[in-house]
């Protein structure tokens, strides 16, 4: 049985569906990413299962418990909001401490598991400060500590990185995925930012309008979309209408085709039937505007040295490998 | 540069009719009530004035009603105006804009009109006075008793609190009471441990505000009990319009002694502002 | 932030403002009902109804006196307002921002200091000597002017900052306009909404005064709220009828300031 079982979930705000039917399951330990962009439910999806959002309809198994009829405070679910949501009036300390307290534990024991968790988060010199004292990543950390403290079955995620900046997002992608590890914790993370799902899941549930449009690991996700949106939402796909792709491949194509830039290959040698419009730098790599065959491409190719570089209005030959082409619905 | 130079100047002069009439207006009442607060015409230069405040009962239950009655009607008012403006951020906009214009206009009835209102409904013969009586719940209603104009000063309070705090709620964020929900807290705690120590500064700064409204608030009592009740307002007036017992110079030394205790009230304020926690901006 | 609440927190939230709005509508209510009973003593309804007491009023010349004297007052007031706050509000933001900080220290004094110790002050300054005014409209209108600096000068600062005044007098002045065409013909339209309603407000609450009225002036020039207080030993429903009137008056005004608000807000 999955740890988390999510069924027939259905939610309406003011007249609007947001979602009307979404299933999915979660196993115990898993980091599971709900990823897709603005307004496609992920959030909500996320706050239901919290009981921050009443649920209209369906099921939210935790460990064979509907979680629907609980309120927040019974479901032992911890959560970390994008605006970190720290209470001001606390330290840091006494911030992490709190859910400790509502559960009643006892002075010693709070104060020896704030101090393990301050530690597993690299903030136990600032215990005693408040935060407006801290930075934004300090303040995601403390967070993501009071979070932990009180040992949730289950930890949600709502943008947490969104607001820094991306040095210490990059960072603080590692640190959780450390920690969540560490720890064994079952983990829902929500982002509309493909690269962190792409480097931090175990598995990815892609939404689009309230439903979900794919789910697997990034591998999968990444080299074989199921659809336009998914080719369109992930990597930098070239789509092309069956039109196109026929004139492109110079046999005749019936279906859309997607191809990843980084499938196509540049040389000098062959019959030079491309053309480089424009380039842009993209520090290992670089990204050319091709136009071949009458068809506009993206095409990445890996900066190793200046045989790579092509200028602009260069002619060139091009190679794709027949197995990156992928039918998309 | 002689250009700007004197349209810096020439600037400058549009800024003197102002100043001409806000000194007129304003700052010279101001300062001729401190300097003749220290007149006296029997002992010239010198604090006999307050000494004779200070020592005169007439003059101490003044104060000491001023007080209780300031107190009393900012504690009940803010009491009300912090479970209305909460209440308030939680309903329907229509029915929010509604009650929101609504305070906002019955805030200009305050005075002479709310007197008379009040004297309509609880008199002695009023309305709700016969109401209540009848009803059992109170026996002898006196409207105007310390305790009837304590009623009547919350009245007032209540729109202008409900407008002071009805902002402050902008500072509580949501996701501090989701946050709290799954850390285990419930309504009551919540409250506790983060609302009302978040709002505290917004509480405060609101009660000093009544508080000063009500102290020196004079055209309500006035109209109520023409002029017959013992508050500072009251005796200040009385001692420069003509009445019985004309003396300008011990009307400005209880002047005085009003502003003084306002500005008491805020120095507390801002003192047990600085205790509290800081929230940066 | 504030979302609608359902359920039984929701009608708790609801009882509480209707509650809060039945507190607040009682007196009003009260006075408008025993403006139009023809009687009403000693008992919980009143006996029966009438519009005697409007008409009555309205053909008082004594109360059409009165009410027309307010309304010179007030809009004076305004006038004089207007002419020395606006000037003063563009010299500071454009030349000398710096005052801006010690301009909102000094509008606090018309709050701090009441009104009744600046009369103190006010009526042995000017009841009599070269500068005497006590007893004439003309100190009123003074001291109105000092009641409505603090409304104004907040209501079109807040505007002046959010249209940032210096950006659109620099883009003016670079294609051309000198410092008057540029204040006249750009900025001050553009602080016309938040002036309005500066006026508006200013003027609800400057109808209201009583406390300048009546210990400054008091009978020798009568405003409509000394006319109000010296009316009180007439009949109760004369002065229902009365306050009912001047507040119907303040509210079409308020409610135009509303309207005005939120246009401006869109």
């Amino acid at each position: 049985m999955s740890y988390v079982s999510v069924q027939h979930l259905q939610k309406s705000y003011a007249g609007t569906t947001v979602f009307s039917d979404i299933n999915c399951e979660i196993q115990k330990g898993e980091f599971v990413t709900l990823l897709g962009p603005s307004g496609c439910g992920k959030s909500t999806l996320l706050r239901c299962i919290a009981g921050l959002t009443s649920v209209d309809g369906g099921k939210i198994l935790l460990e064979g418990v509907d979680l629907v009829p609980m309120s927040p405070q019974k479901r032992g679910i911890g959560m970390v909001f994008q605006s970190y949501a720290l209470f001001p009036n606390m330290t840091v300390e006494q911030n992490v401490a709190f859910g400790l307290r509502m559960q009643k534990v006892n002075a010693d024991d709070s104060q020896k598991r704030v101090t393990e968790v301050l530690s597993l988060v690299e903030l136990n010199d600032f215990a005693a400060r408040y935060p407006h004292q801290l930075s934004g990543g300090q303040c995601q950390r403390v967070a993501l500590a009071r979070s932990l403290v009180t040992r949730p079955r289950l930890l949600l995620l709502d943008e947490p990185l969104s607001a820094l900046d991306a040095r210490i997002r990059k960072h603080l992608r590692e640190q959780i995925r450390q920690i969540q590890r560490e720890l064994g914790l079952t983990t829902i993370f929500v982002t509309h930012d493909q690269e962190e799902a792409l480097t931090m899941s175990d598995r990815i549930f892609l939404m689009n309008q309230g439903k979900i449009v794919q789910s697997g690991d990034a591998e999968t996700l990444y080299t074989a979309p199921v659809d336009v949106f998914a080719a369109g939402f992930i990597g930098n796909y070239n789509l092309l209408d069956p039109a196109s792709a026929s004139k492109l491949l110079q046999r005749p194509i019936s279906h859309r085709i997607a191809i990843r830039p980084e499938a196509i290959e540049l040389s000098l040698n062959g019959e030079l039937d491309a053309q480089v419009r424009s380039h842009s730098l993209l520090g290992n790599v670089i990204r050319y505007r091709i136009e071949a065959r009458g068809v506009e491409l993206v095409v990445d190719v890996l900066n190793r040295s200046a045989a790579d570089l092509h200028p602009d209005g260069q002619r060139l030959a091009l190679s794709i490998d027949p197995t990156a082409l992928r039918e998309v619905a | 540069m002689n250009a700007m130079t004197r349209g810096k100047w020439l600037a400058a002069l549009c800024l003197v009719p102002f100043v001409l009439f806000f000194i007129v207006f304003e700052i010279a009442p101001l300062v001729w009530v401190m300097i003749n607060s220290l007149q006296s015409e029997e002992f010239g230069w010198g604090i006999a004035n307050f000494t004779k405040i200070f020592k005169s009962k007439f003059y101490m239950q003044a104060i000491q009603y001023s007080l209780e009655i300031s107190f009393w009607s900012s504690v009940f008012g803010i009491i009300i105006s912090v479970l209305g403006a909460y209440s308030l951020r939680r309903v329907d906009s229509k029915l929010r804009n509604f009650v929101n214009a609504f305070a906002n206009m019955t805030s200009n009835f305050a005075g002479v009109p709310l007197a008379f209102a009040f004297i309509i409904l609880l008199g002695f013969n009023g309305s709700f006075t016969i109401m209540l009586k009848q009803a059992g719940i109170i026996q002898d209603f006196n409207l105007y008793s310390k305790t009837g104009v304590i009623i009547l000063y919350t009245y007032f309070q209540i729109p202008l609190g409900v407008l002071l705090l009805y902002p402050a709620f902008d500072a509580l964020r949501e996701d501090w009471r989701e946050s709290a929900e799954l850390l285990g807290a419930n309504s009551w705690q919540f409250w506790r441990h983060i609302g009302l120590p978040v709002l505290t500064p917004a509480l405060l700064g609101t009660f000093v505000i009544l508080l000063a409204n009500a102290l020196g608030a004079y055209a309500t009592v006035y109209a109520l009990t023409t002029g017959n009740f013992n508050v500072m307002p009251i005796r200040i007036a009385a001692m420069v319009s003509g009445d019985i017992s004309l003396d300008p110079n011990l009307a400005s030394a209880l002047a005085v002694v009003l502003v003084a205790l306002m500005t008491l009230v805020t120095i507390v304020h801002q003192l047990l502002l600085k205790r509290s926690y800081h929230v940066s901006r | 932030m504030s979302r609608v609440e359902l359920g039984p927190v929701g009608v708790y939230h609801r009882v509480v403002v209707y509650l809060l709005f039945a507190i607040l509508l009682l007196p009003l209510a009260g006075t408008l009902i025993y403006s139009i009973a023809s009687n009403w003593s000693a008992t919980i309804l009143p006996s029966g109804f009438t519009f005697k007491w409007y008409i009555q009023l309205w053909s008082d010349p004594r109360f059409l006196h009165a009410f027309g004297q307010s309304l010179l007052v007030c809009v004076g007031a305004l006038i004089l307002s207007v002419v020395l706050i606006l000037p003063l509000l563009f010299v500071v933001h454009y030349h000398f921002p710096k005052l801006d900080a010690l301009m909102n220290i000094l509008i606090l004094l018309p709050f701090a200091v009441p009104p009744v110790v600046s009369s103190v002050g006010l009526l042995q300054l000017y009841g009599s000597g070269p500068f005497a005014m006590v007893g004439t409209p003309w100190i009123l209108i003074g001291c109105y002017f000092t009641i409505a600096l603090p409304f104004m000068y907040r209501a079109i600062t807040n505007n002046l900052q959010a249209i940032n005044l210096r950006d659109l007098m620099d883009a003016a002045q670079l294609l051309g306009a000198s410092t008057w065409q540029a204040a006249f013909l750009v900025v001050l339209p553009n602080l016309r909404k938040g002036l309005m309603v500066a006026l508006l407000l200013s003027f609800s609450f400057l109808f209201g005064e009583f406390v300048f009225a009546n210990i400054l002036v008091g009978t020798r020039y009568e405003t409509l709220q000394v006319y109000l207080n010296n009316m009180r030993n007439s009949s109760g429903h004369f002065t229902s009828a009365l306050v009912i009137s001047y507040f119907f008056f303040v509210l079409v005004l308020t409610w135009a300031a509303n309207i005005l608000n939120k246009d401006k807000s869109e």
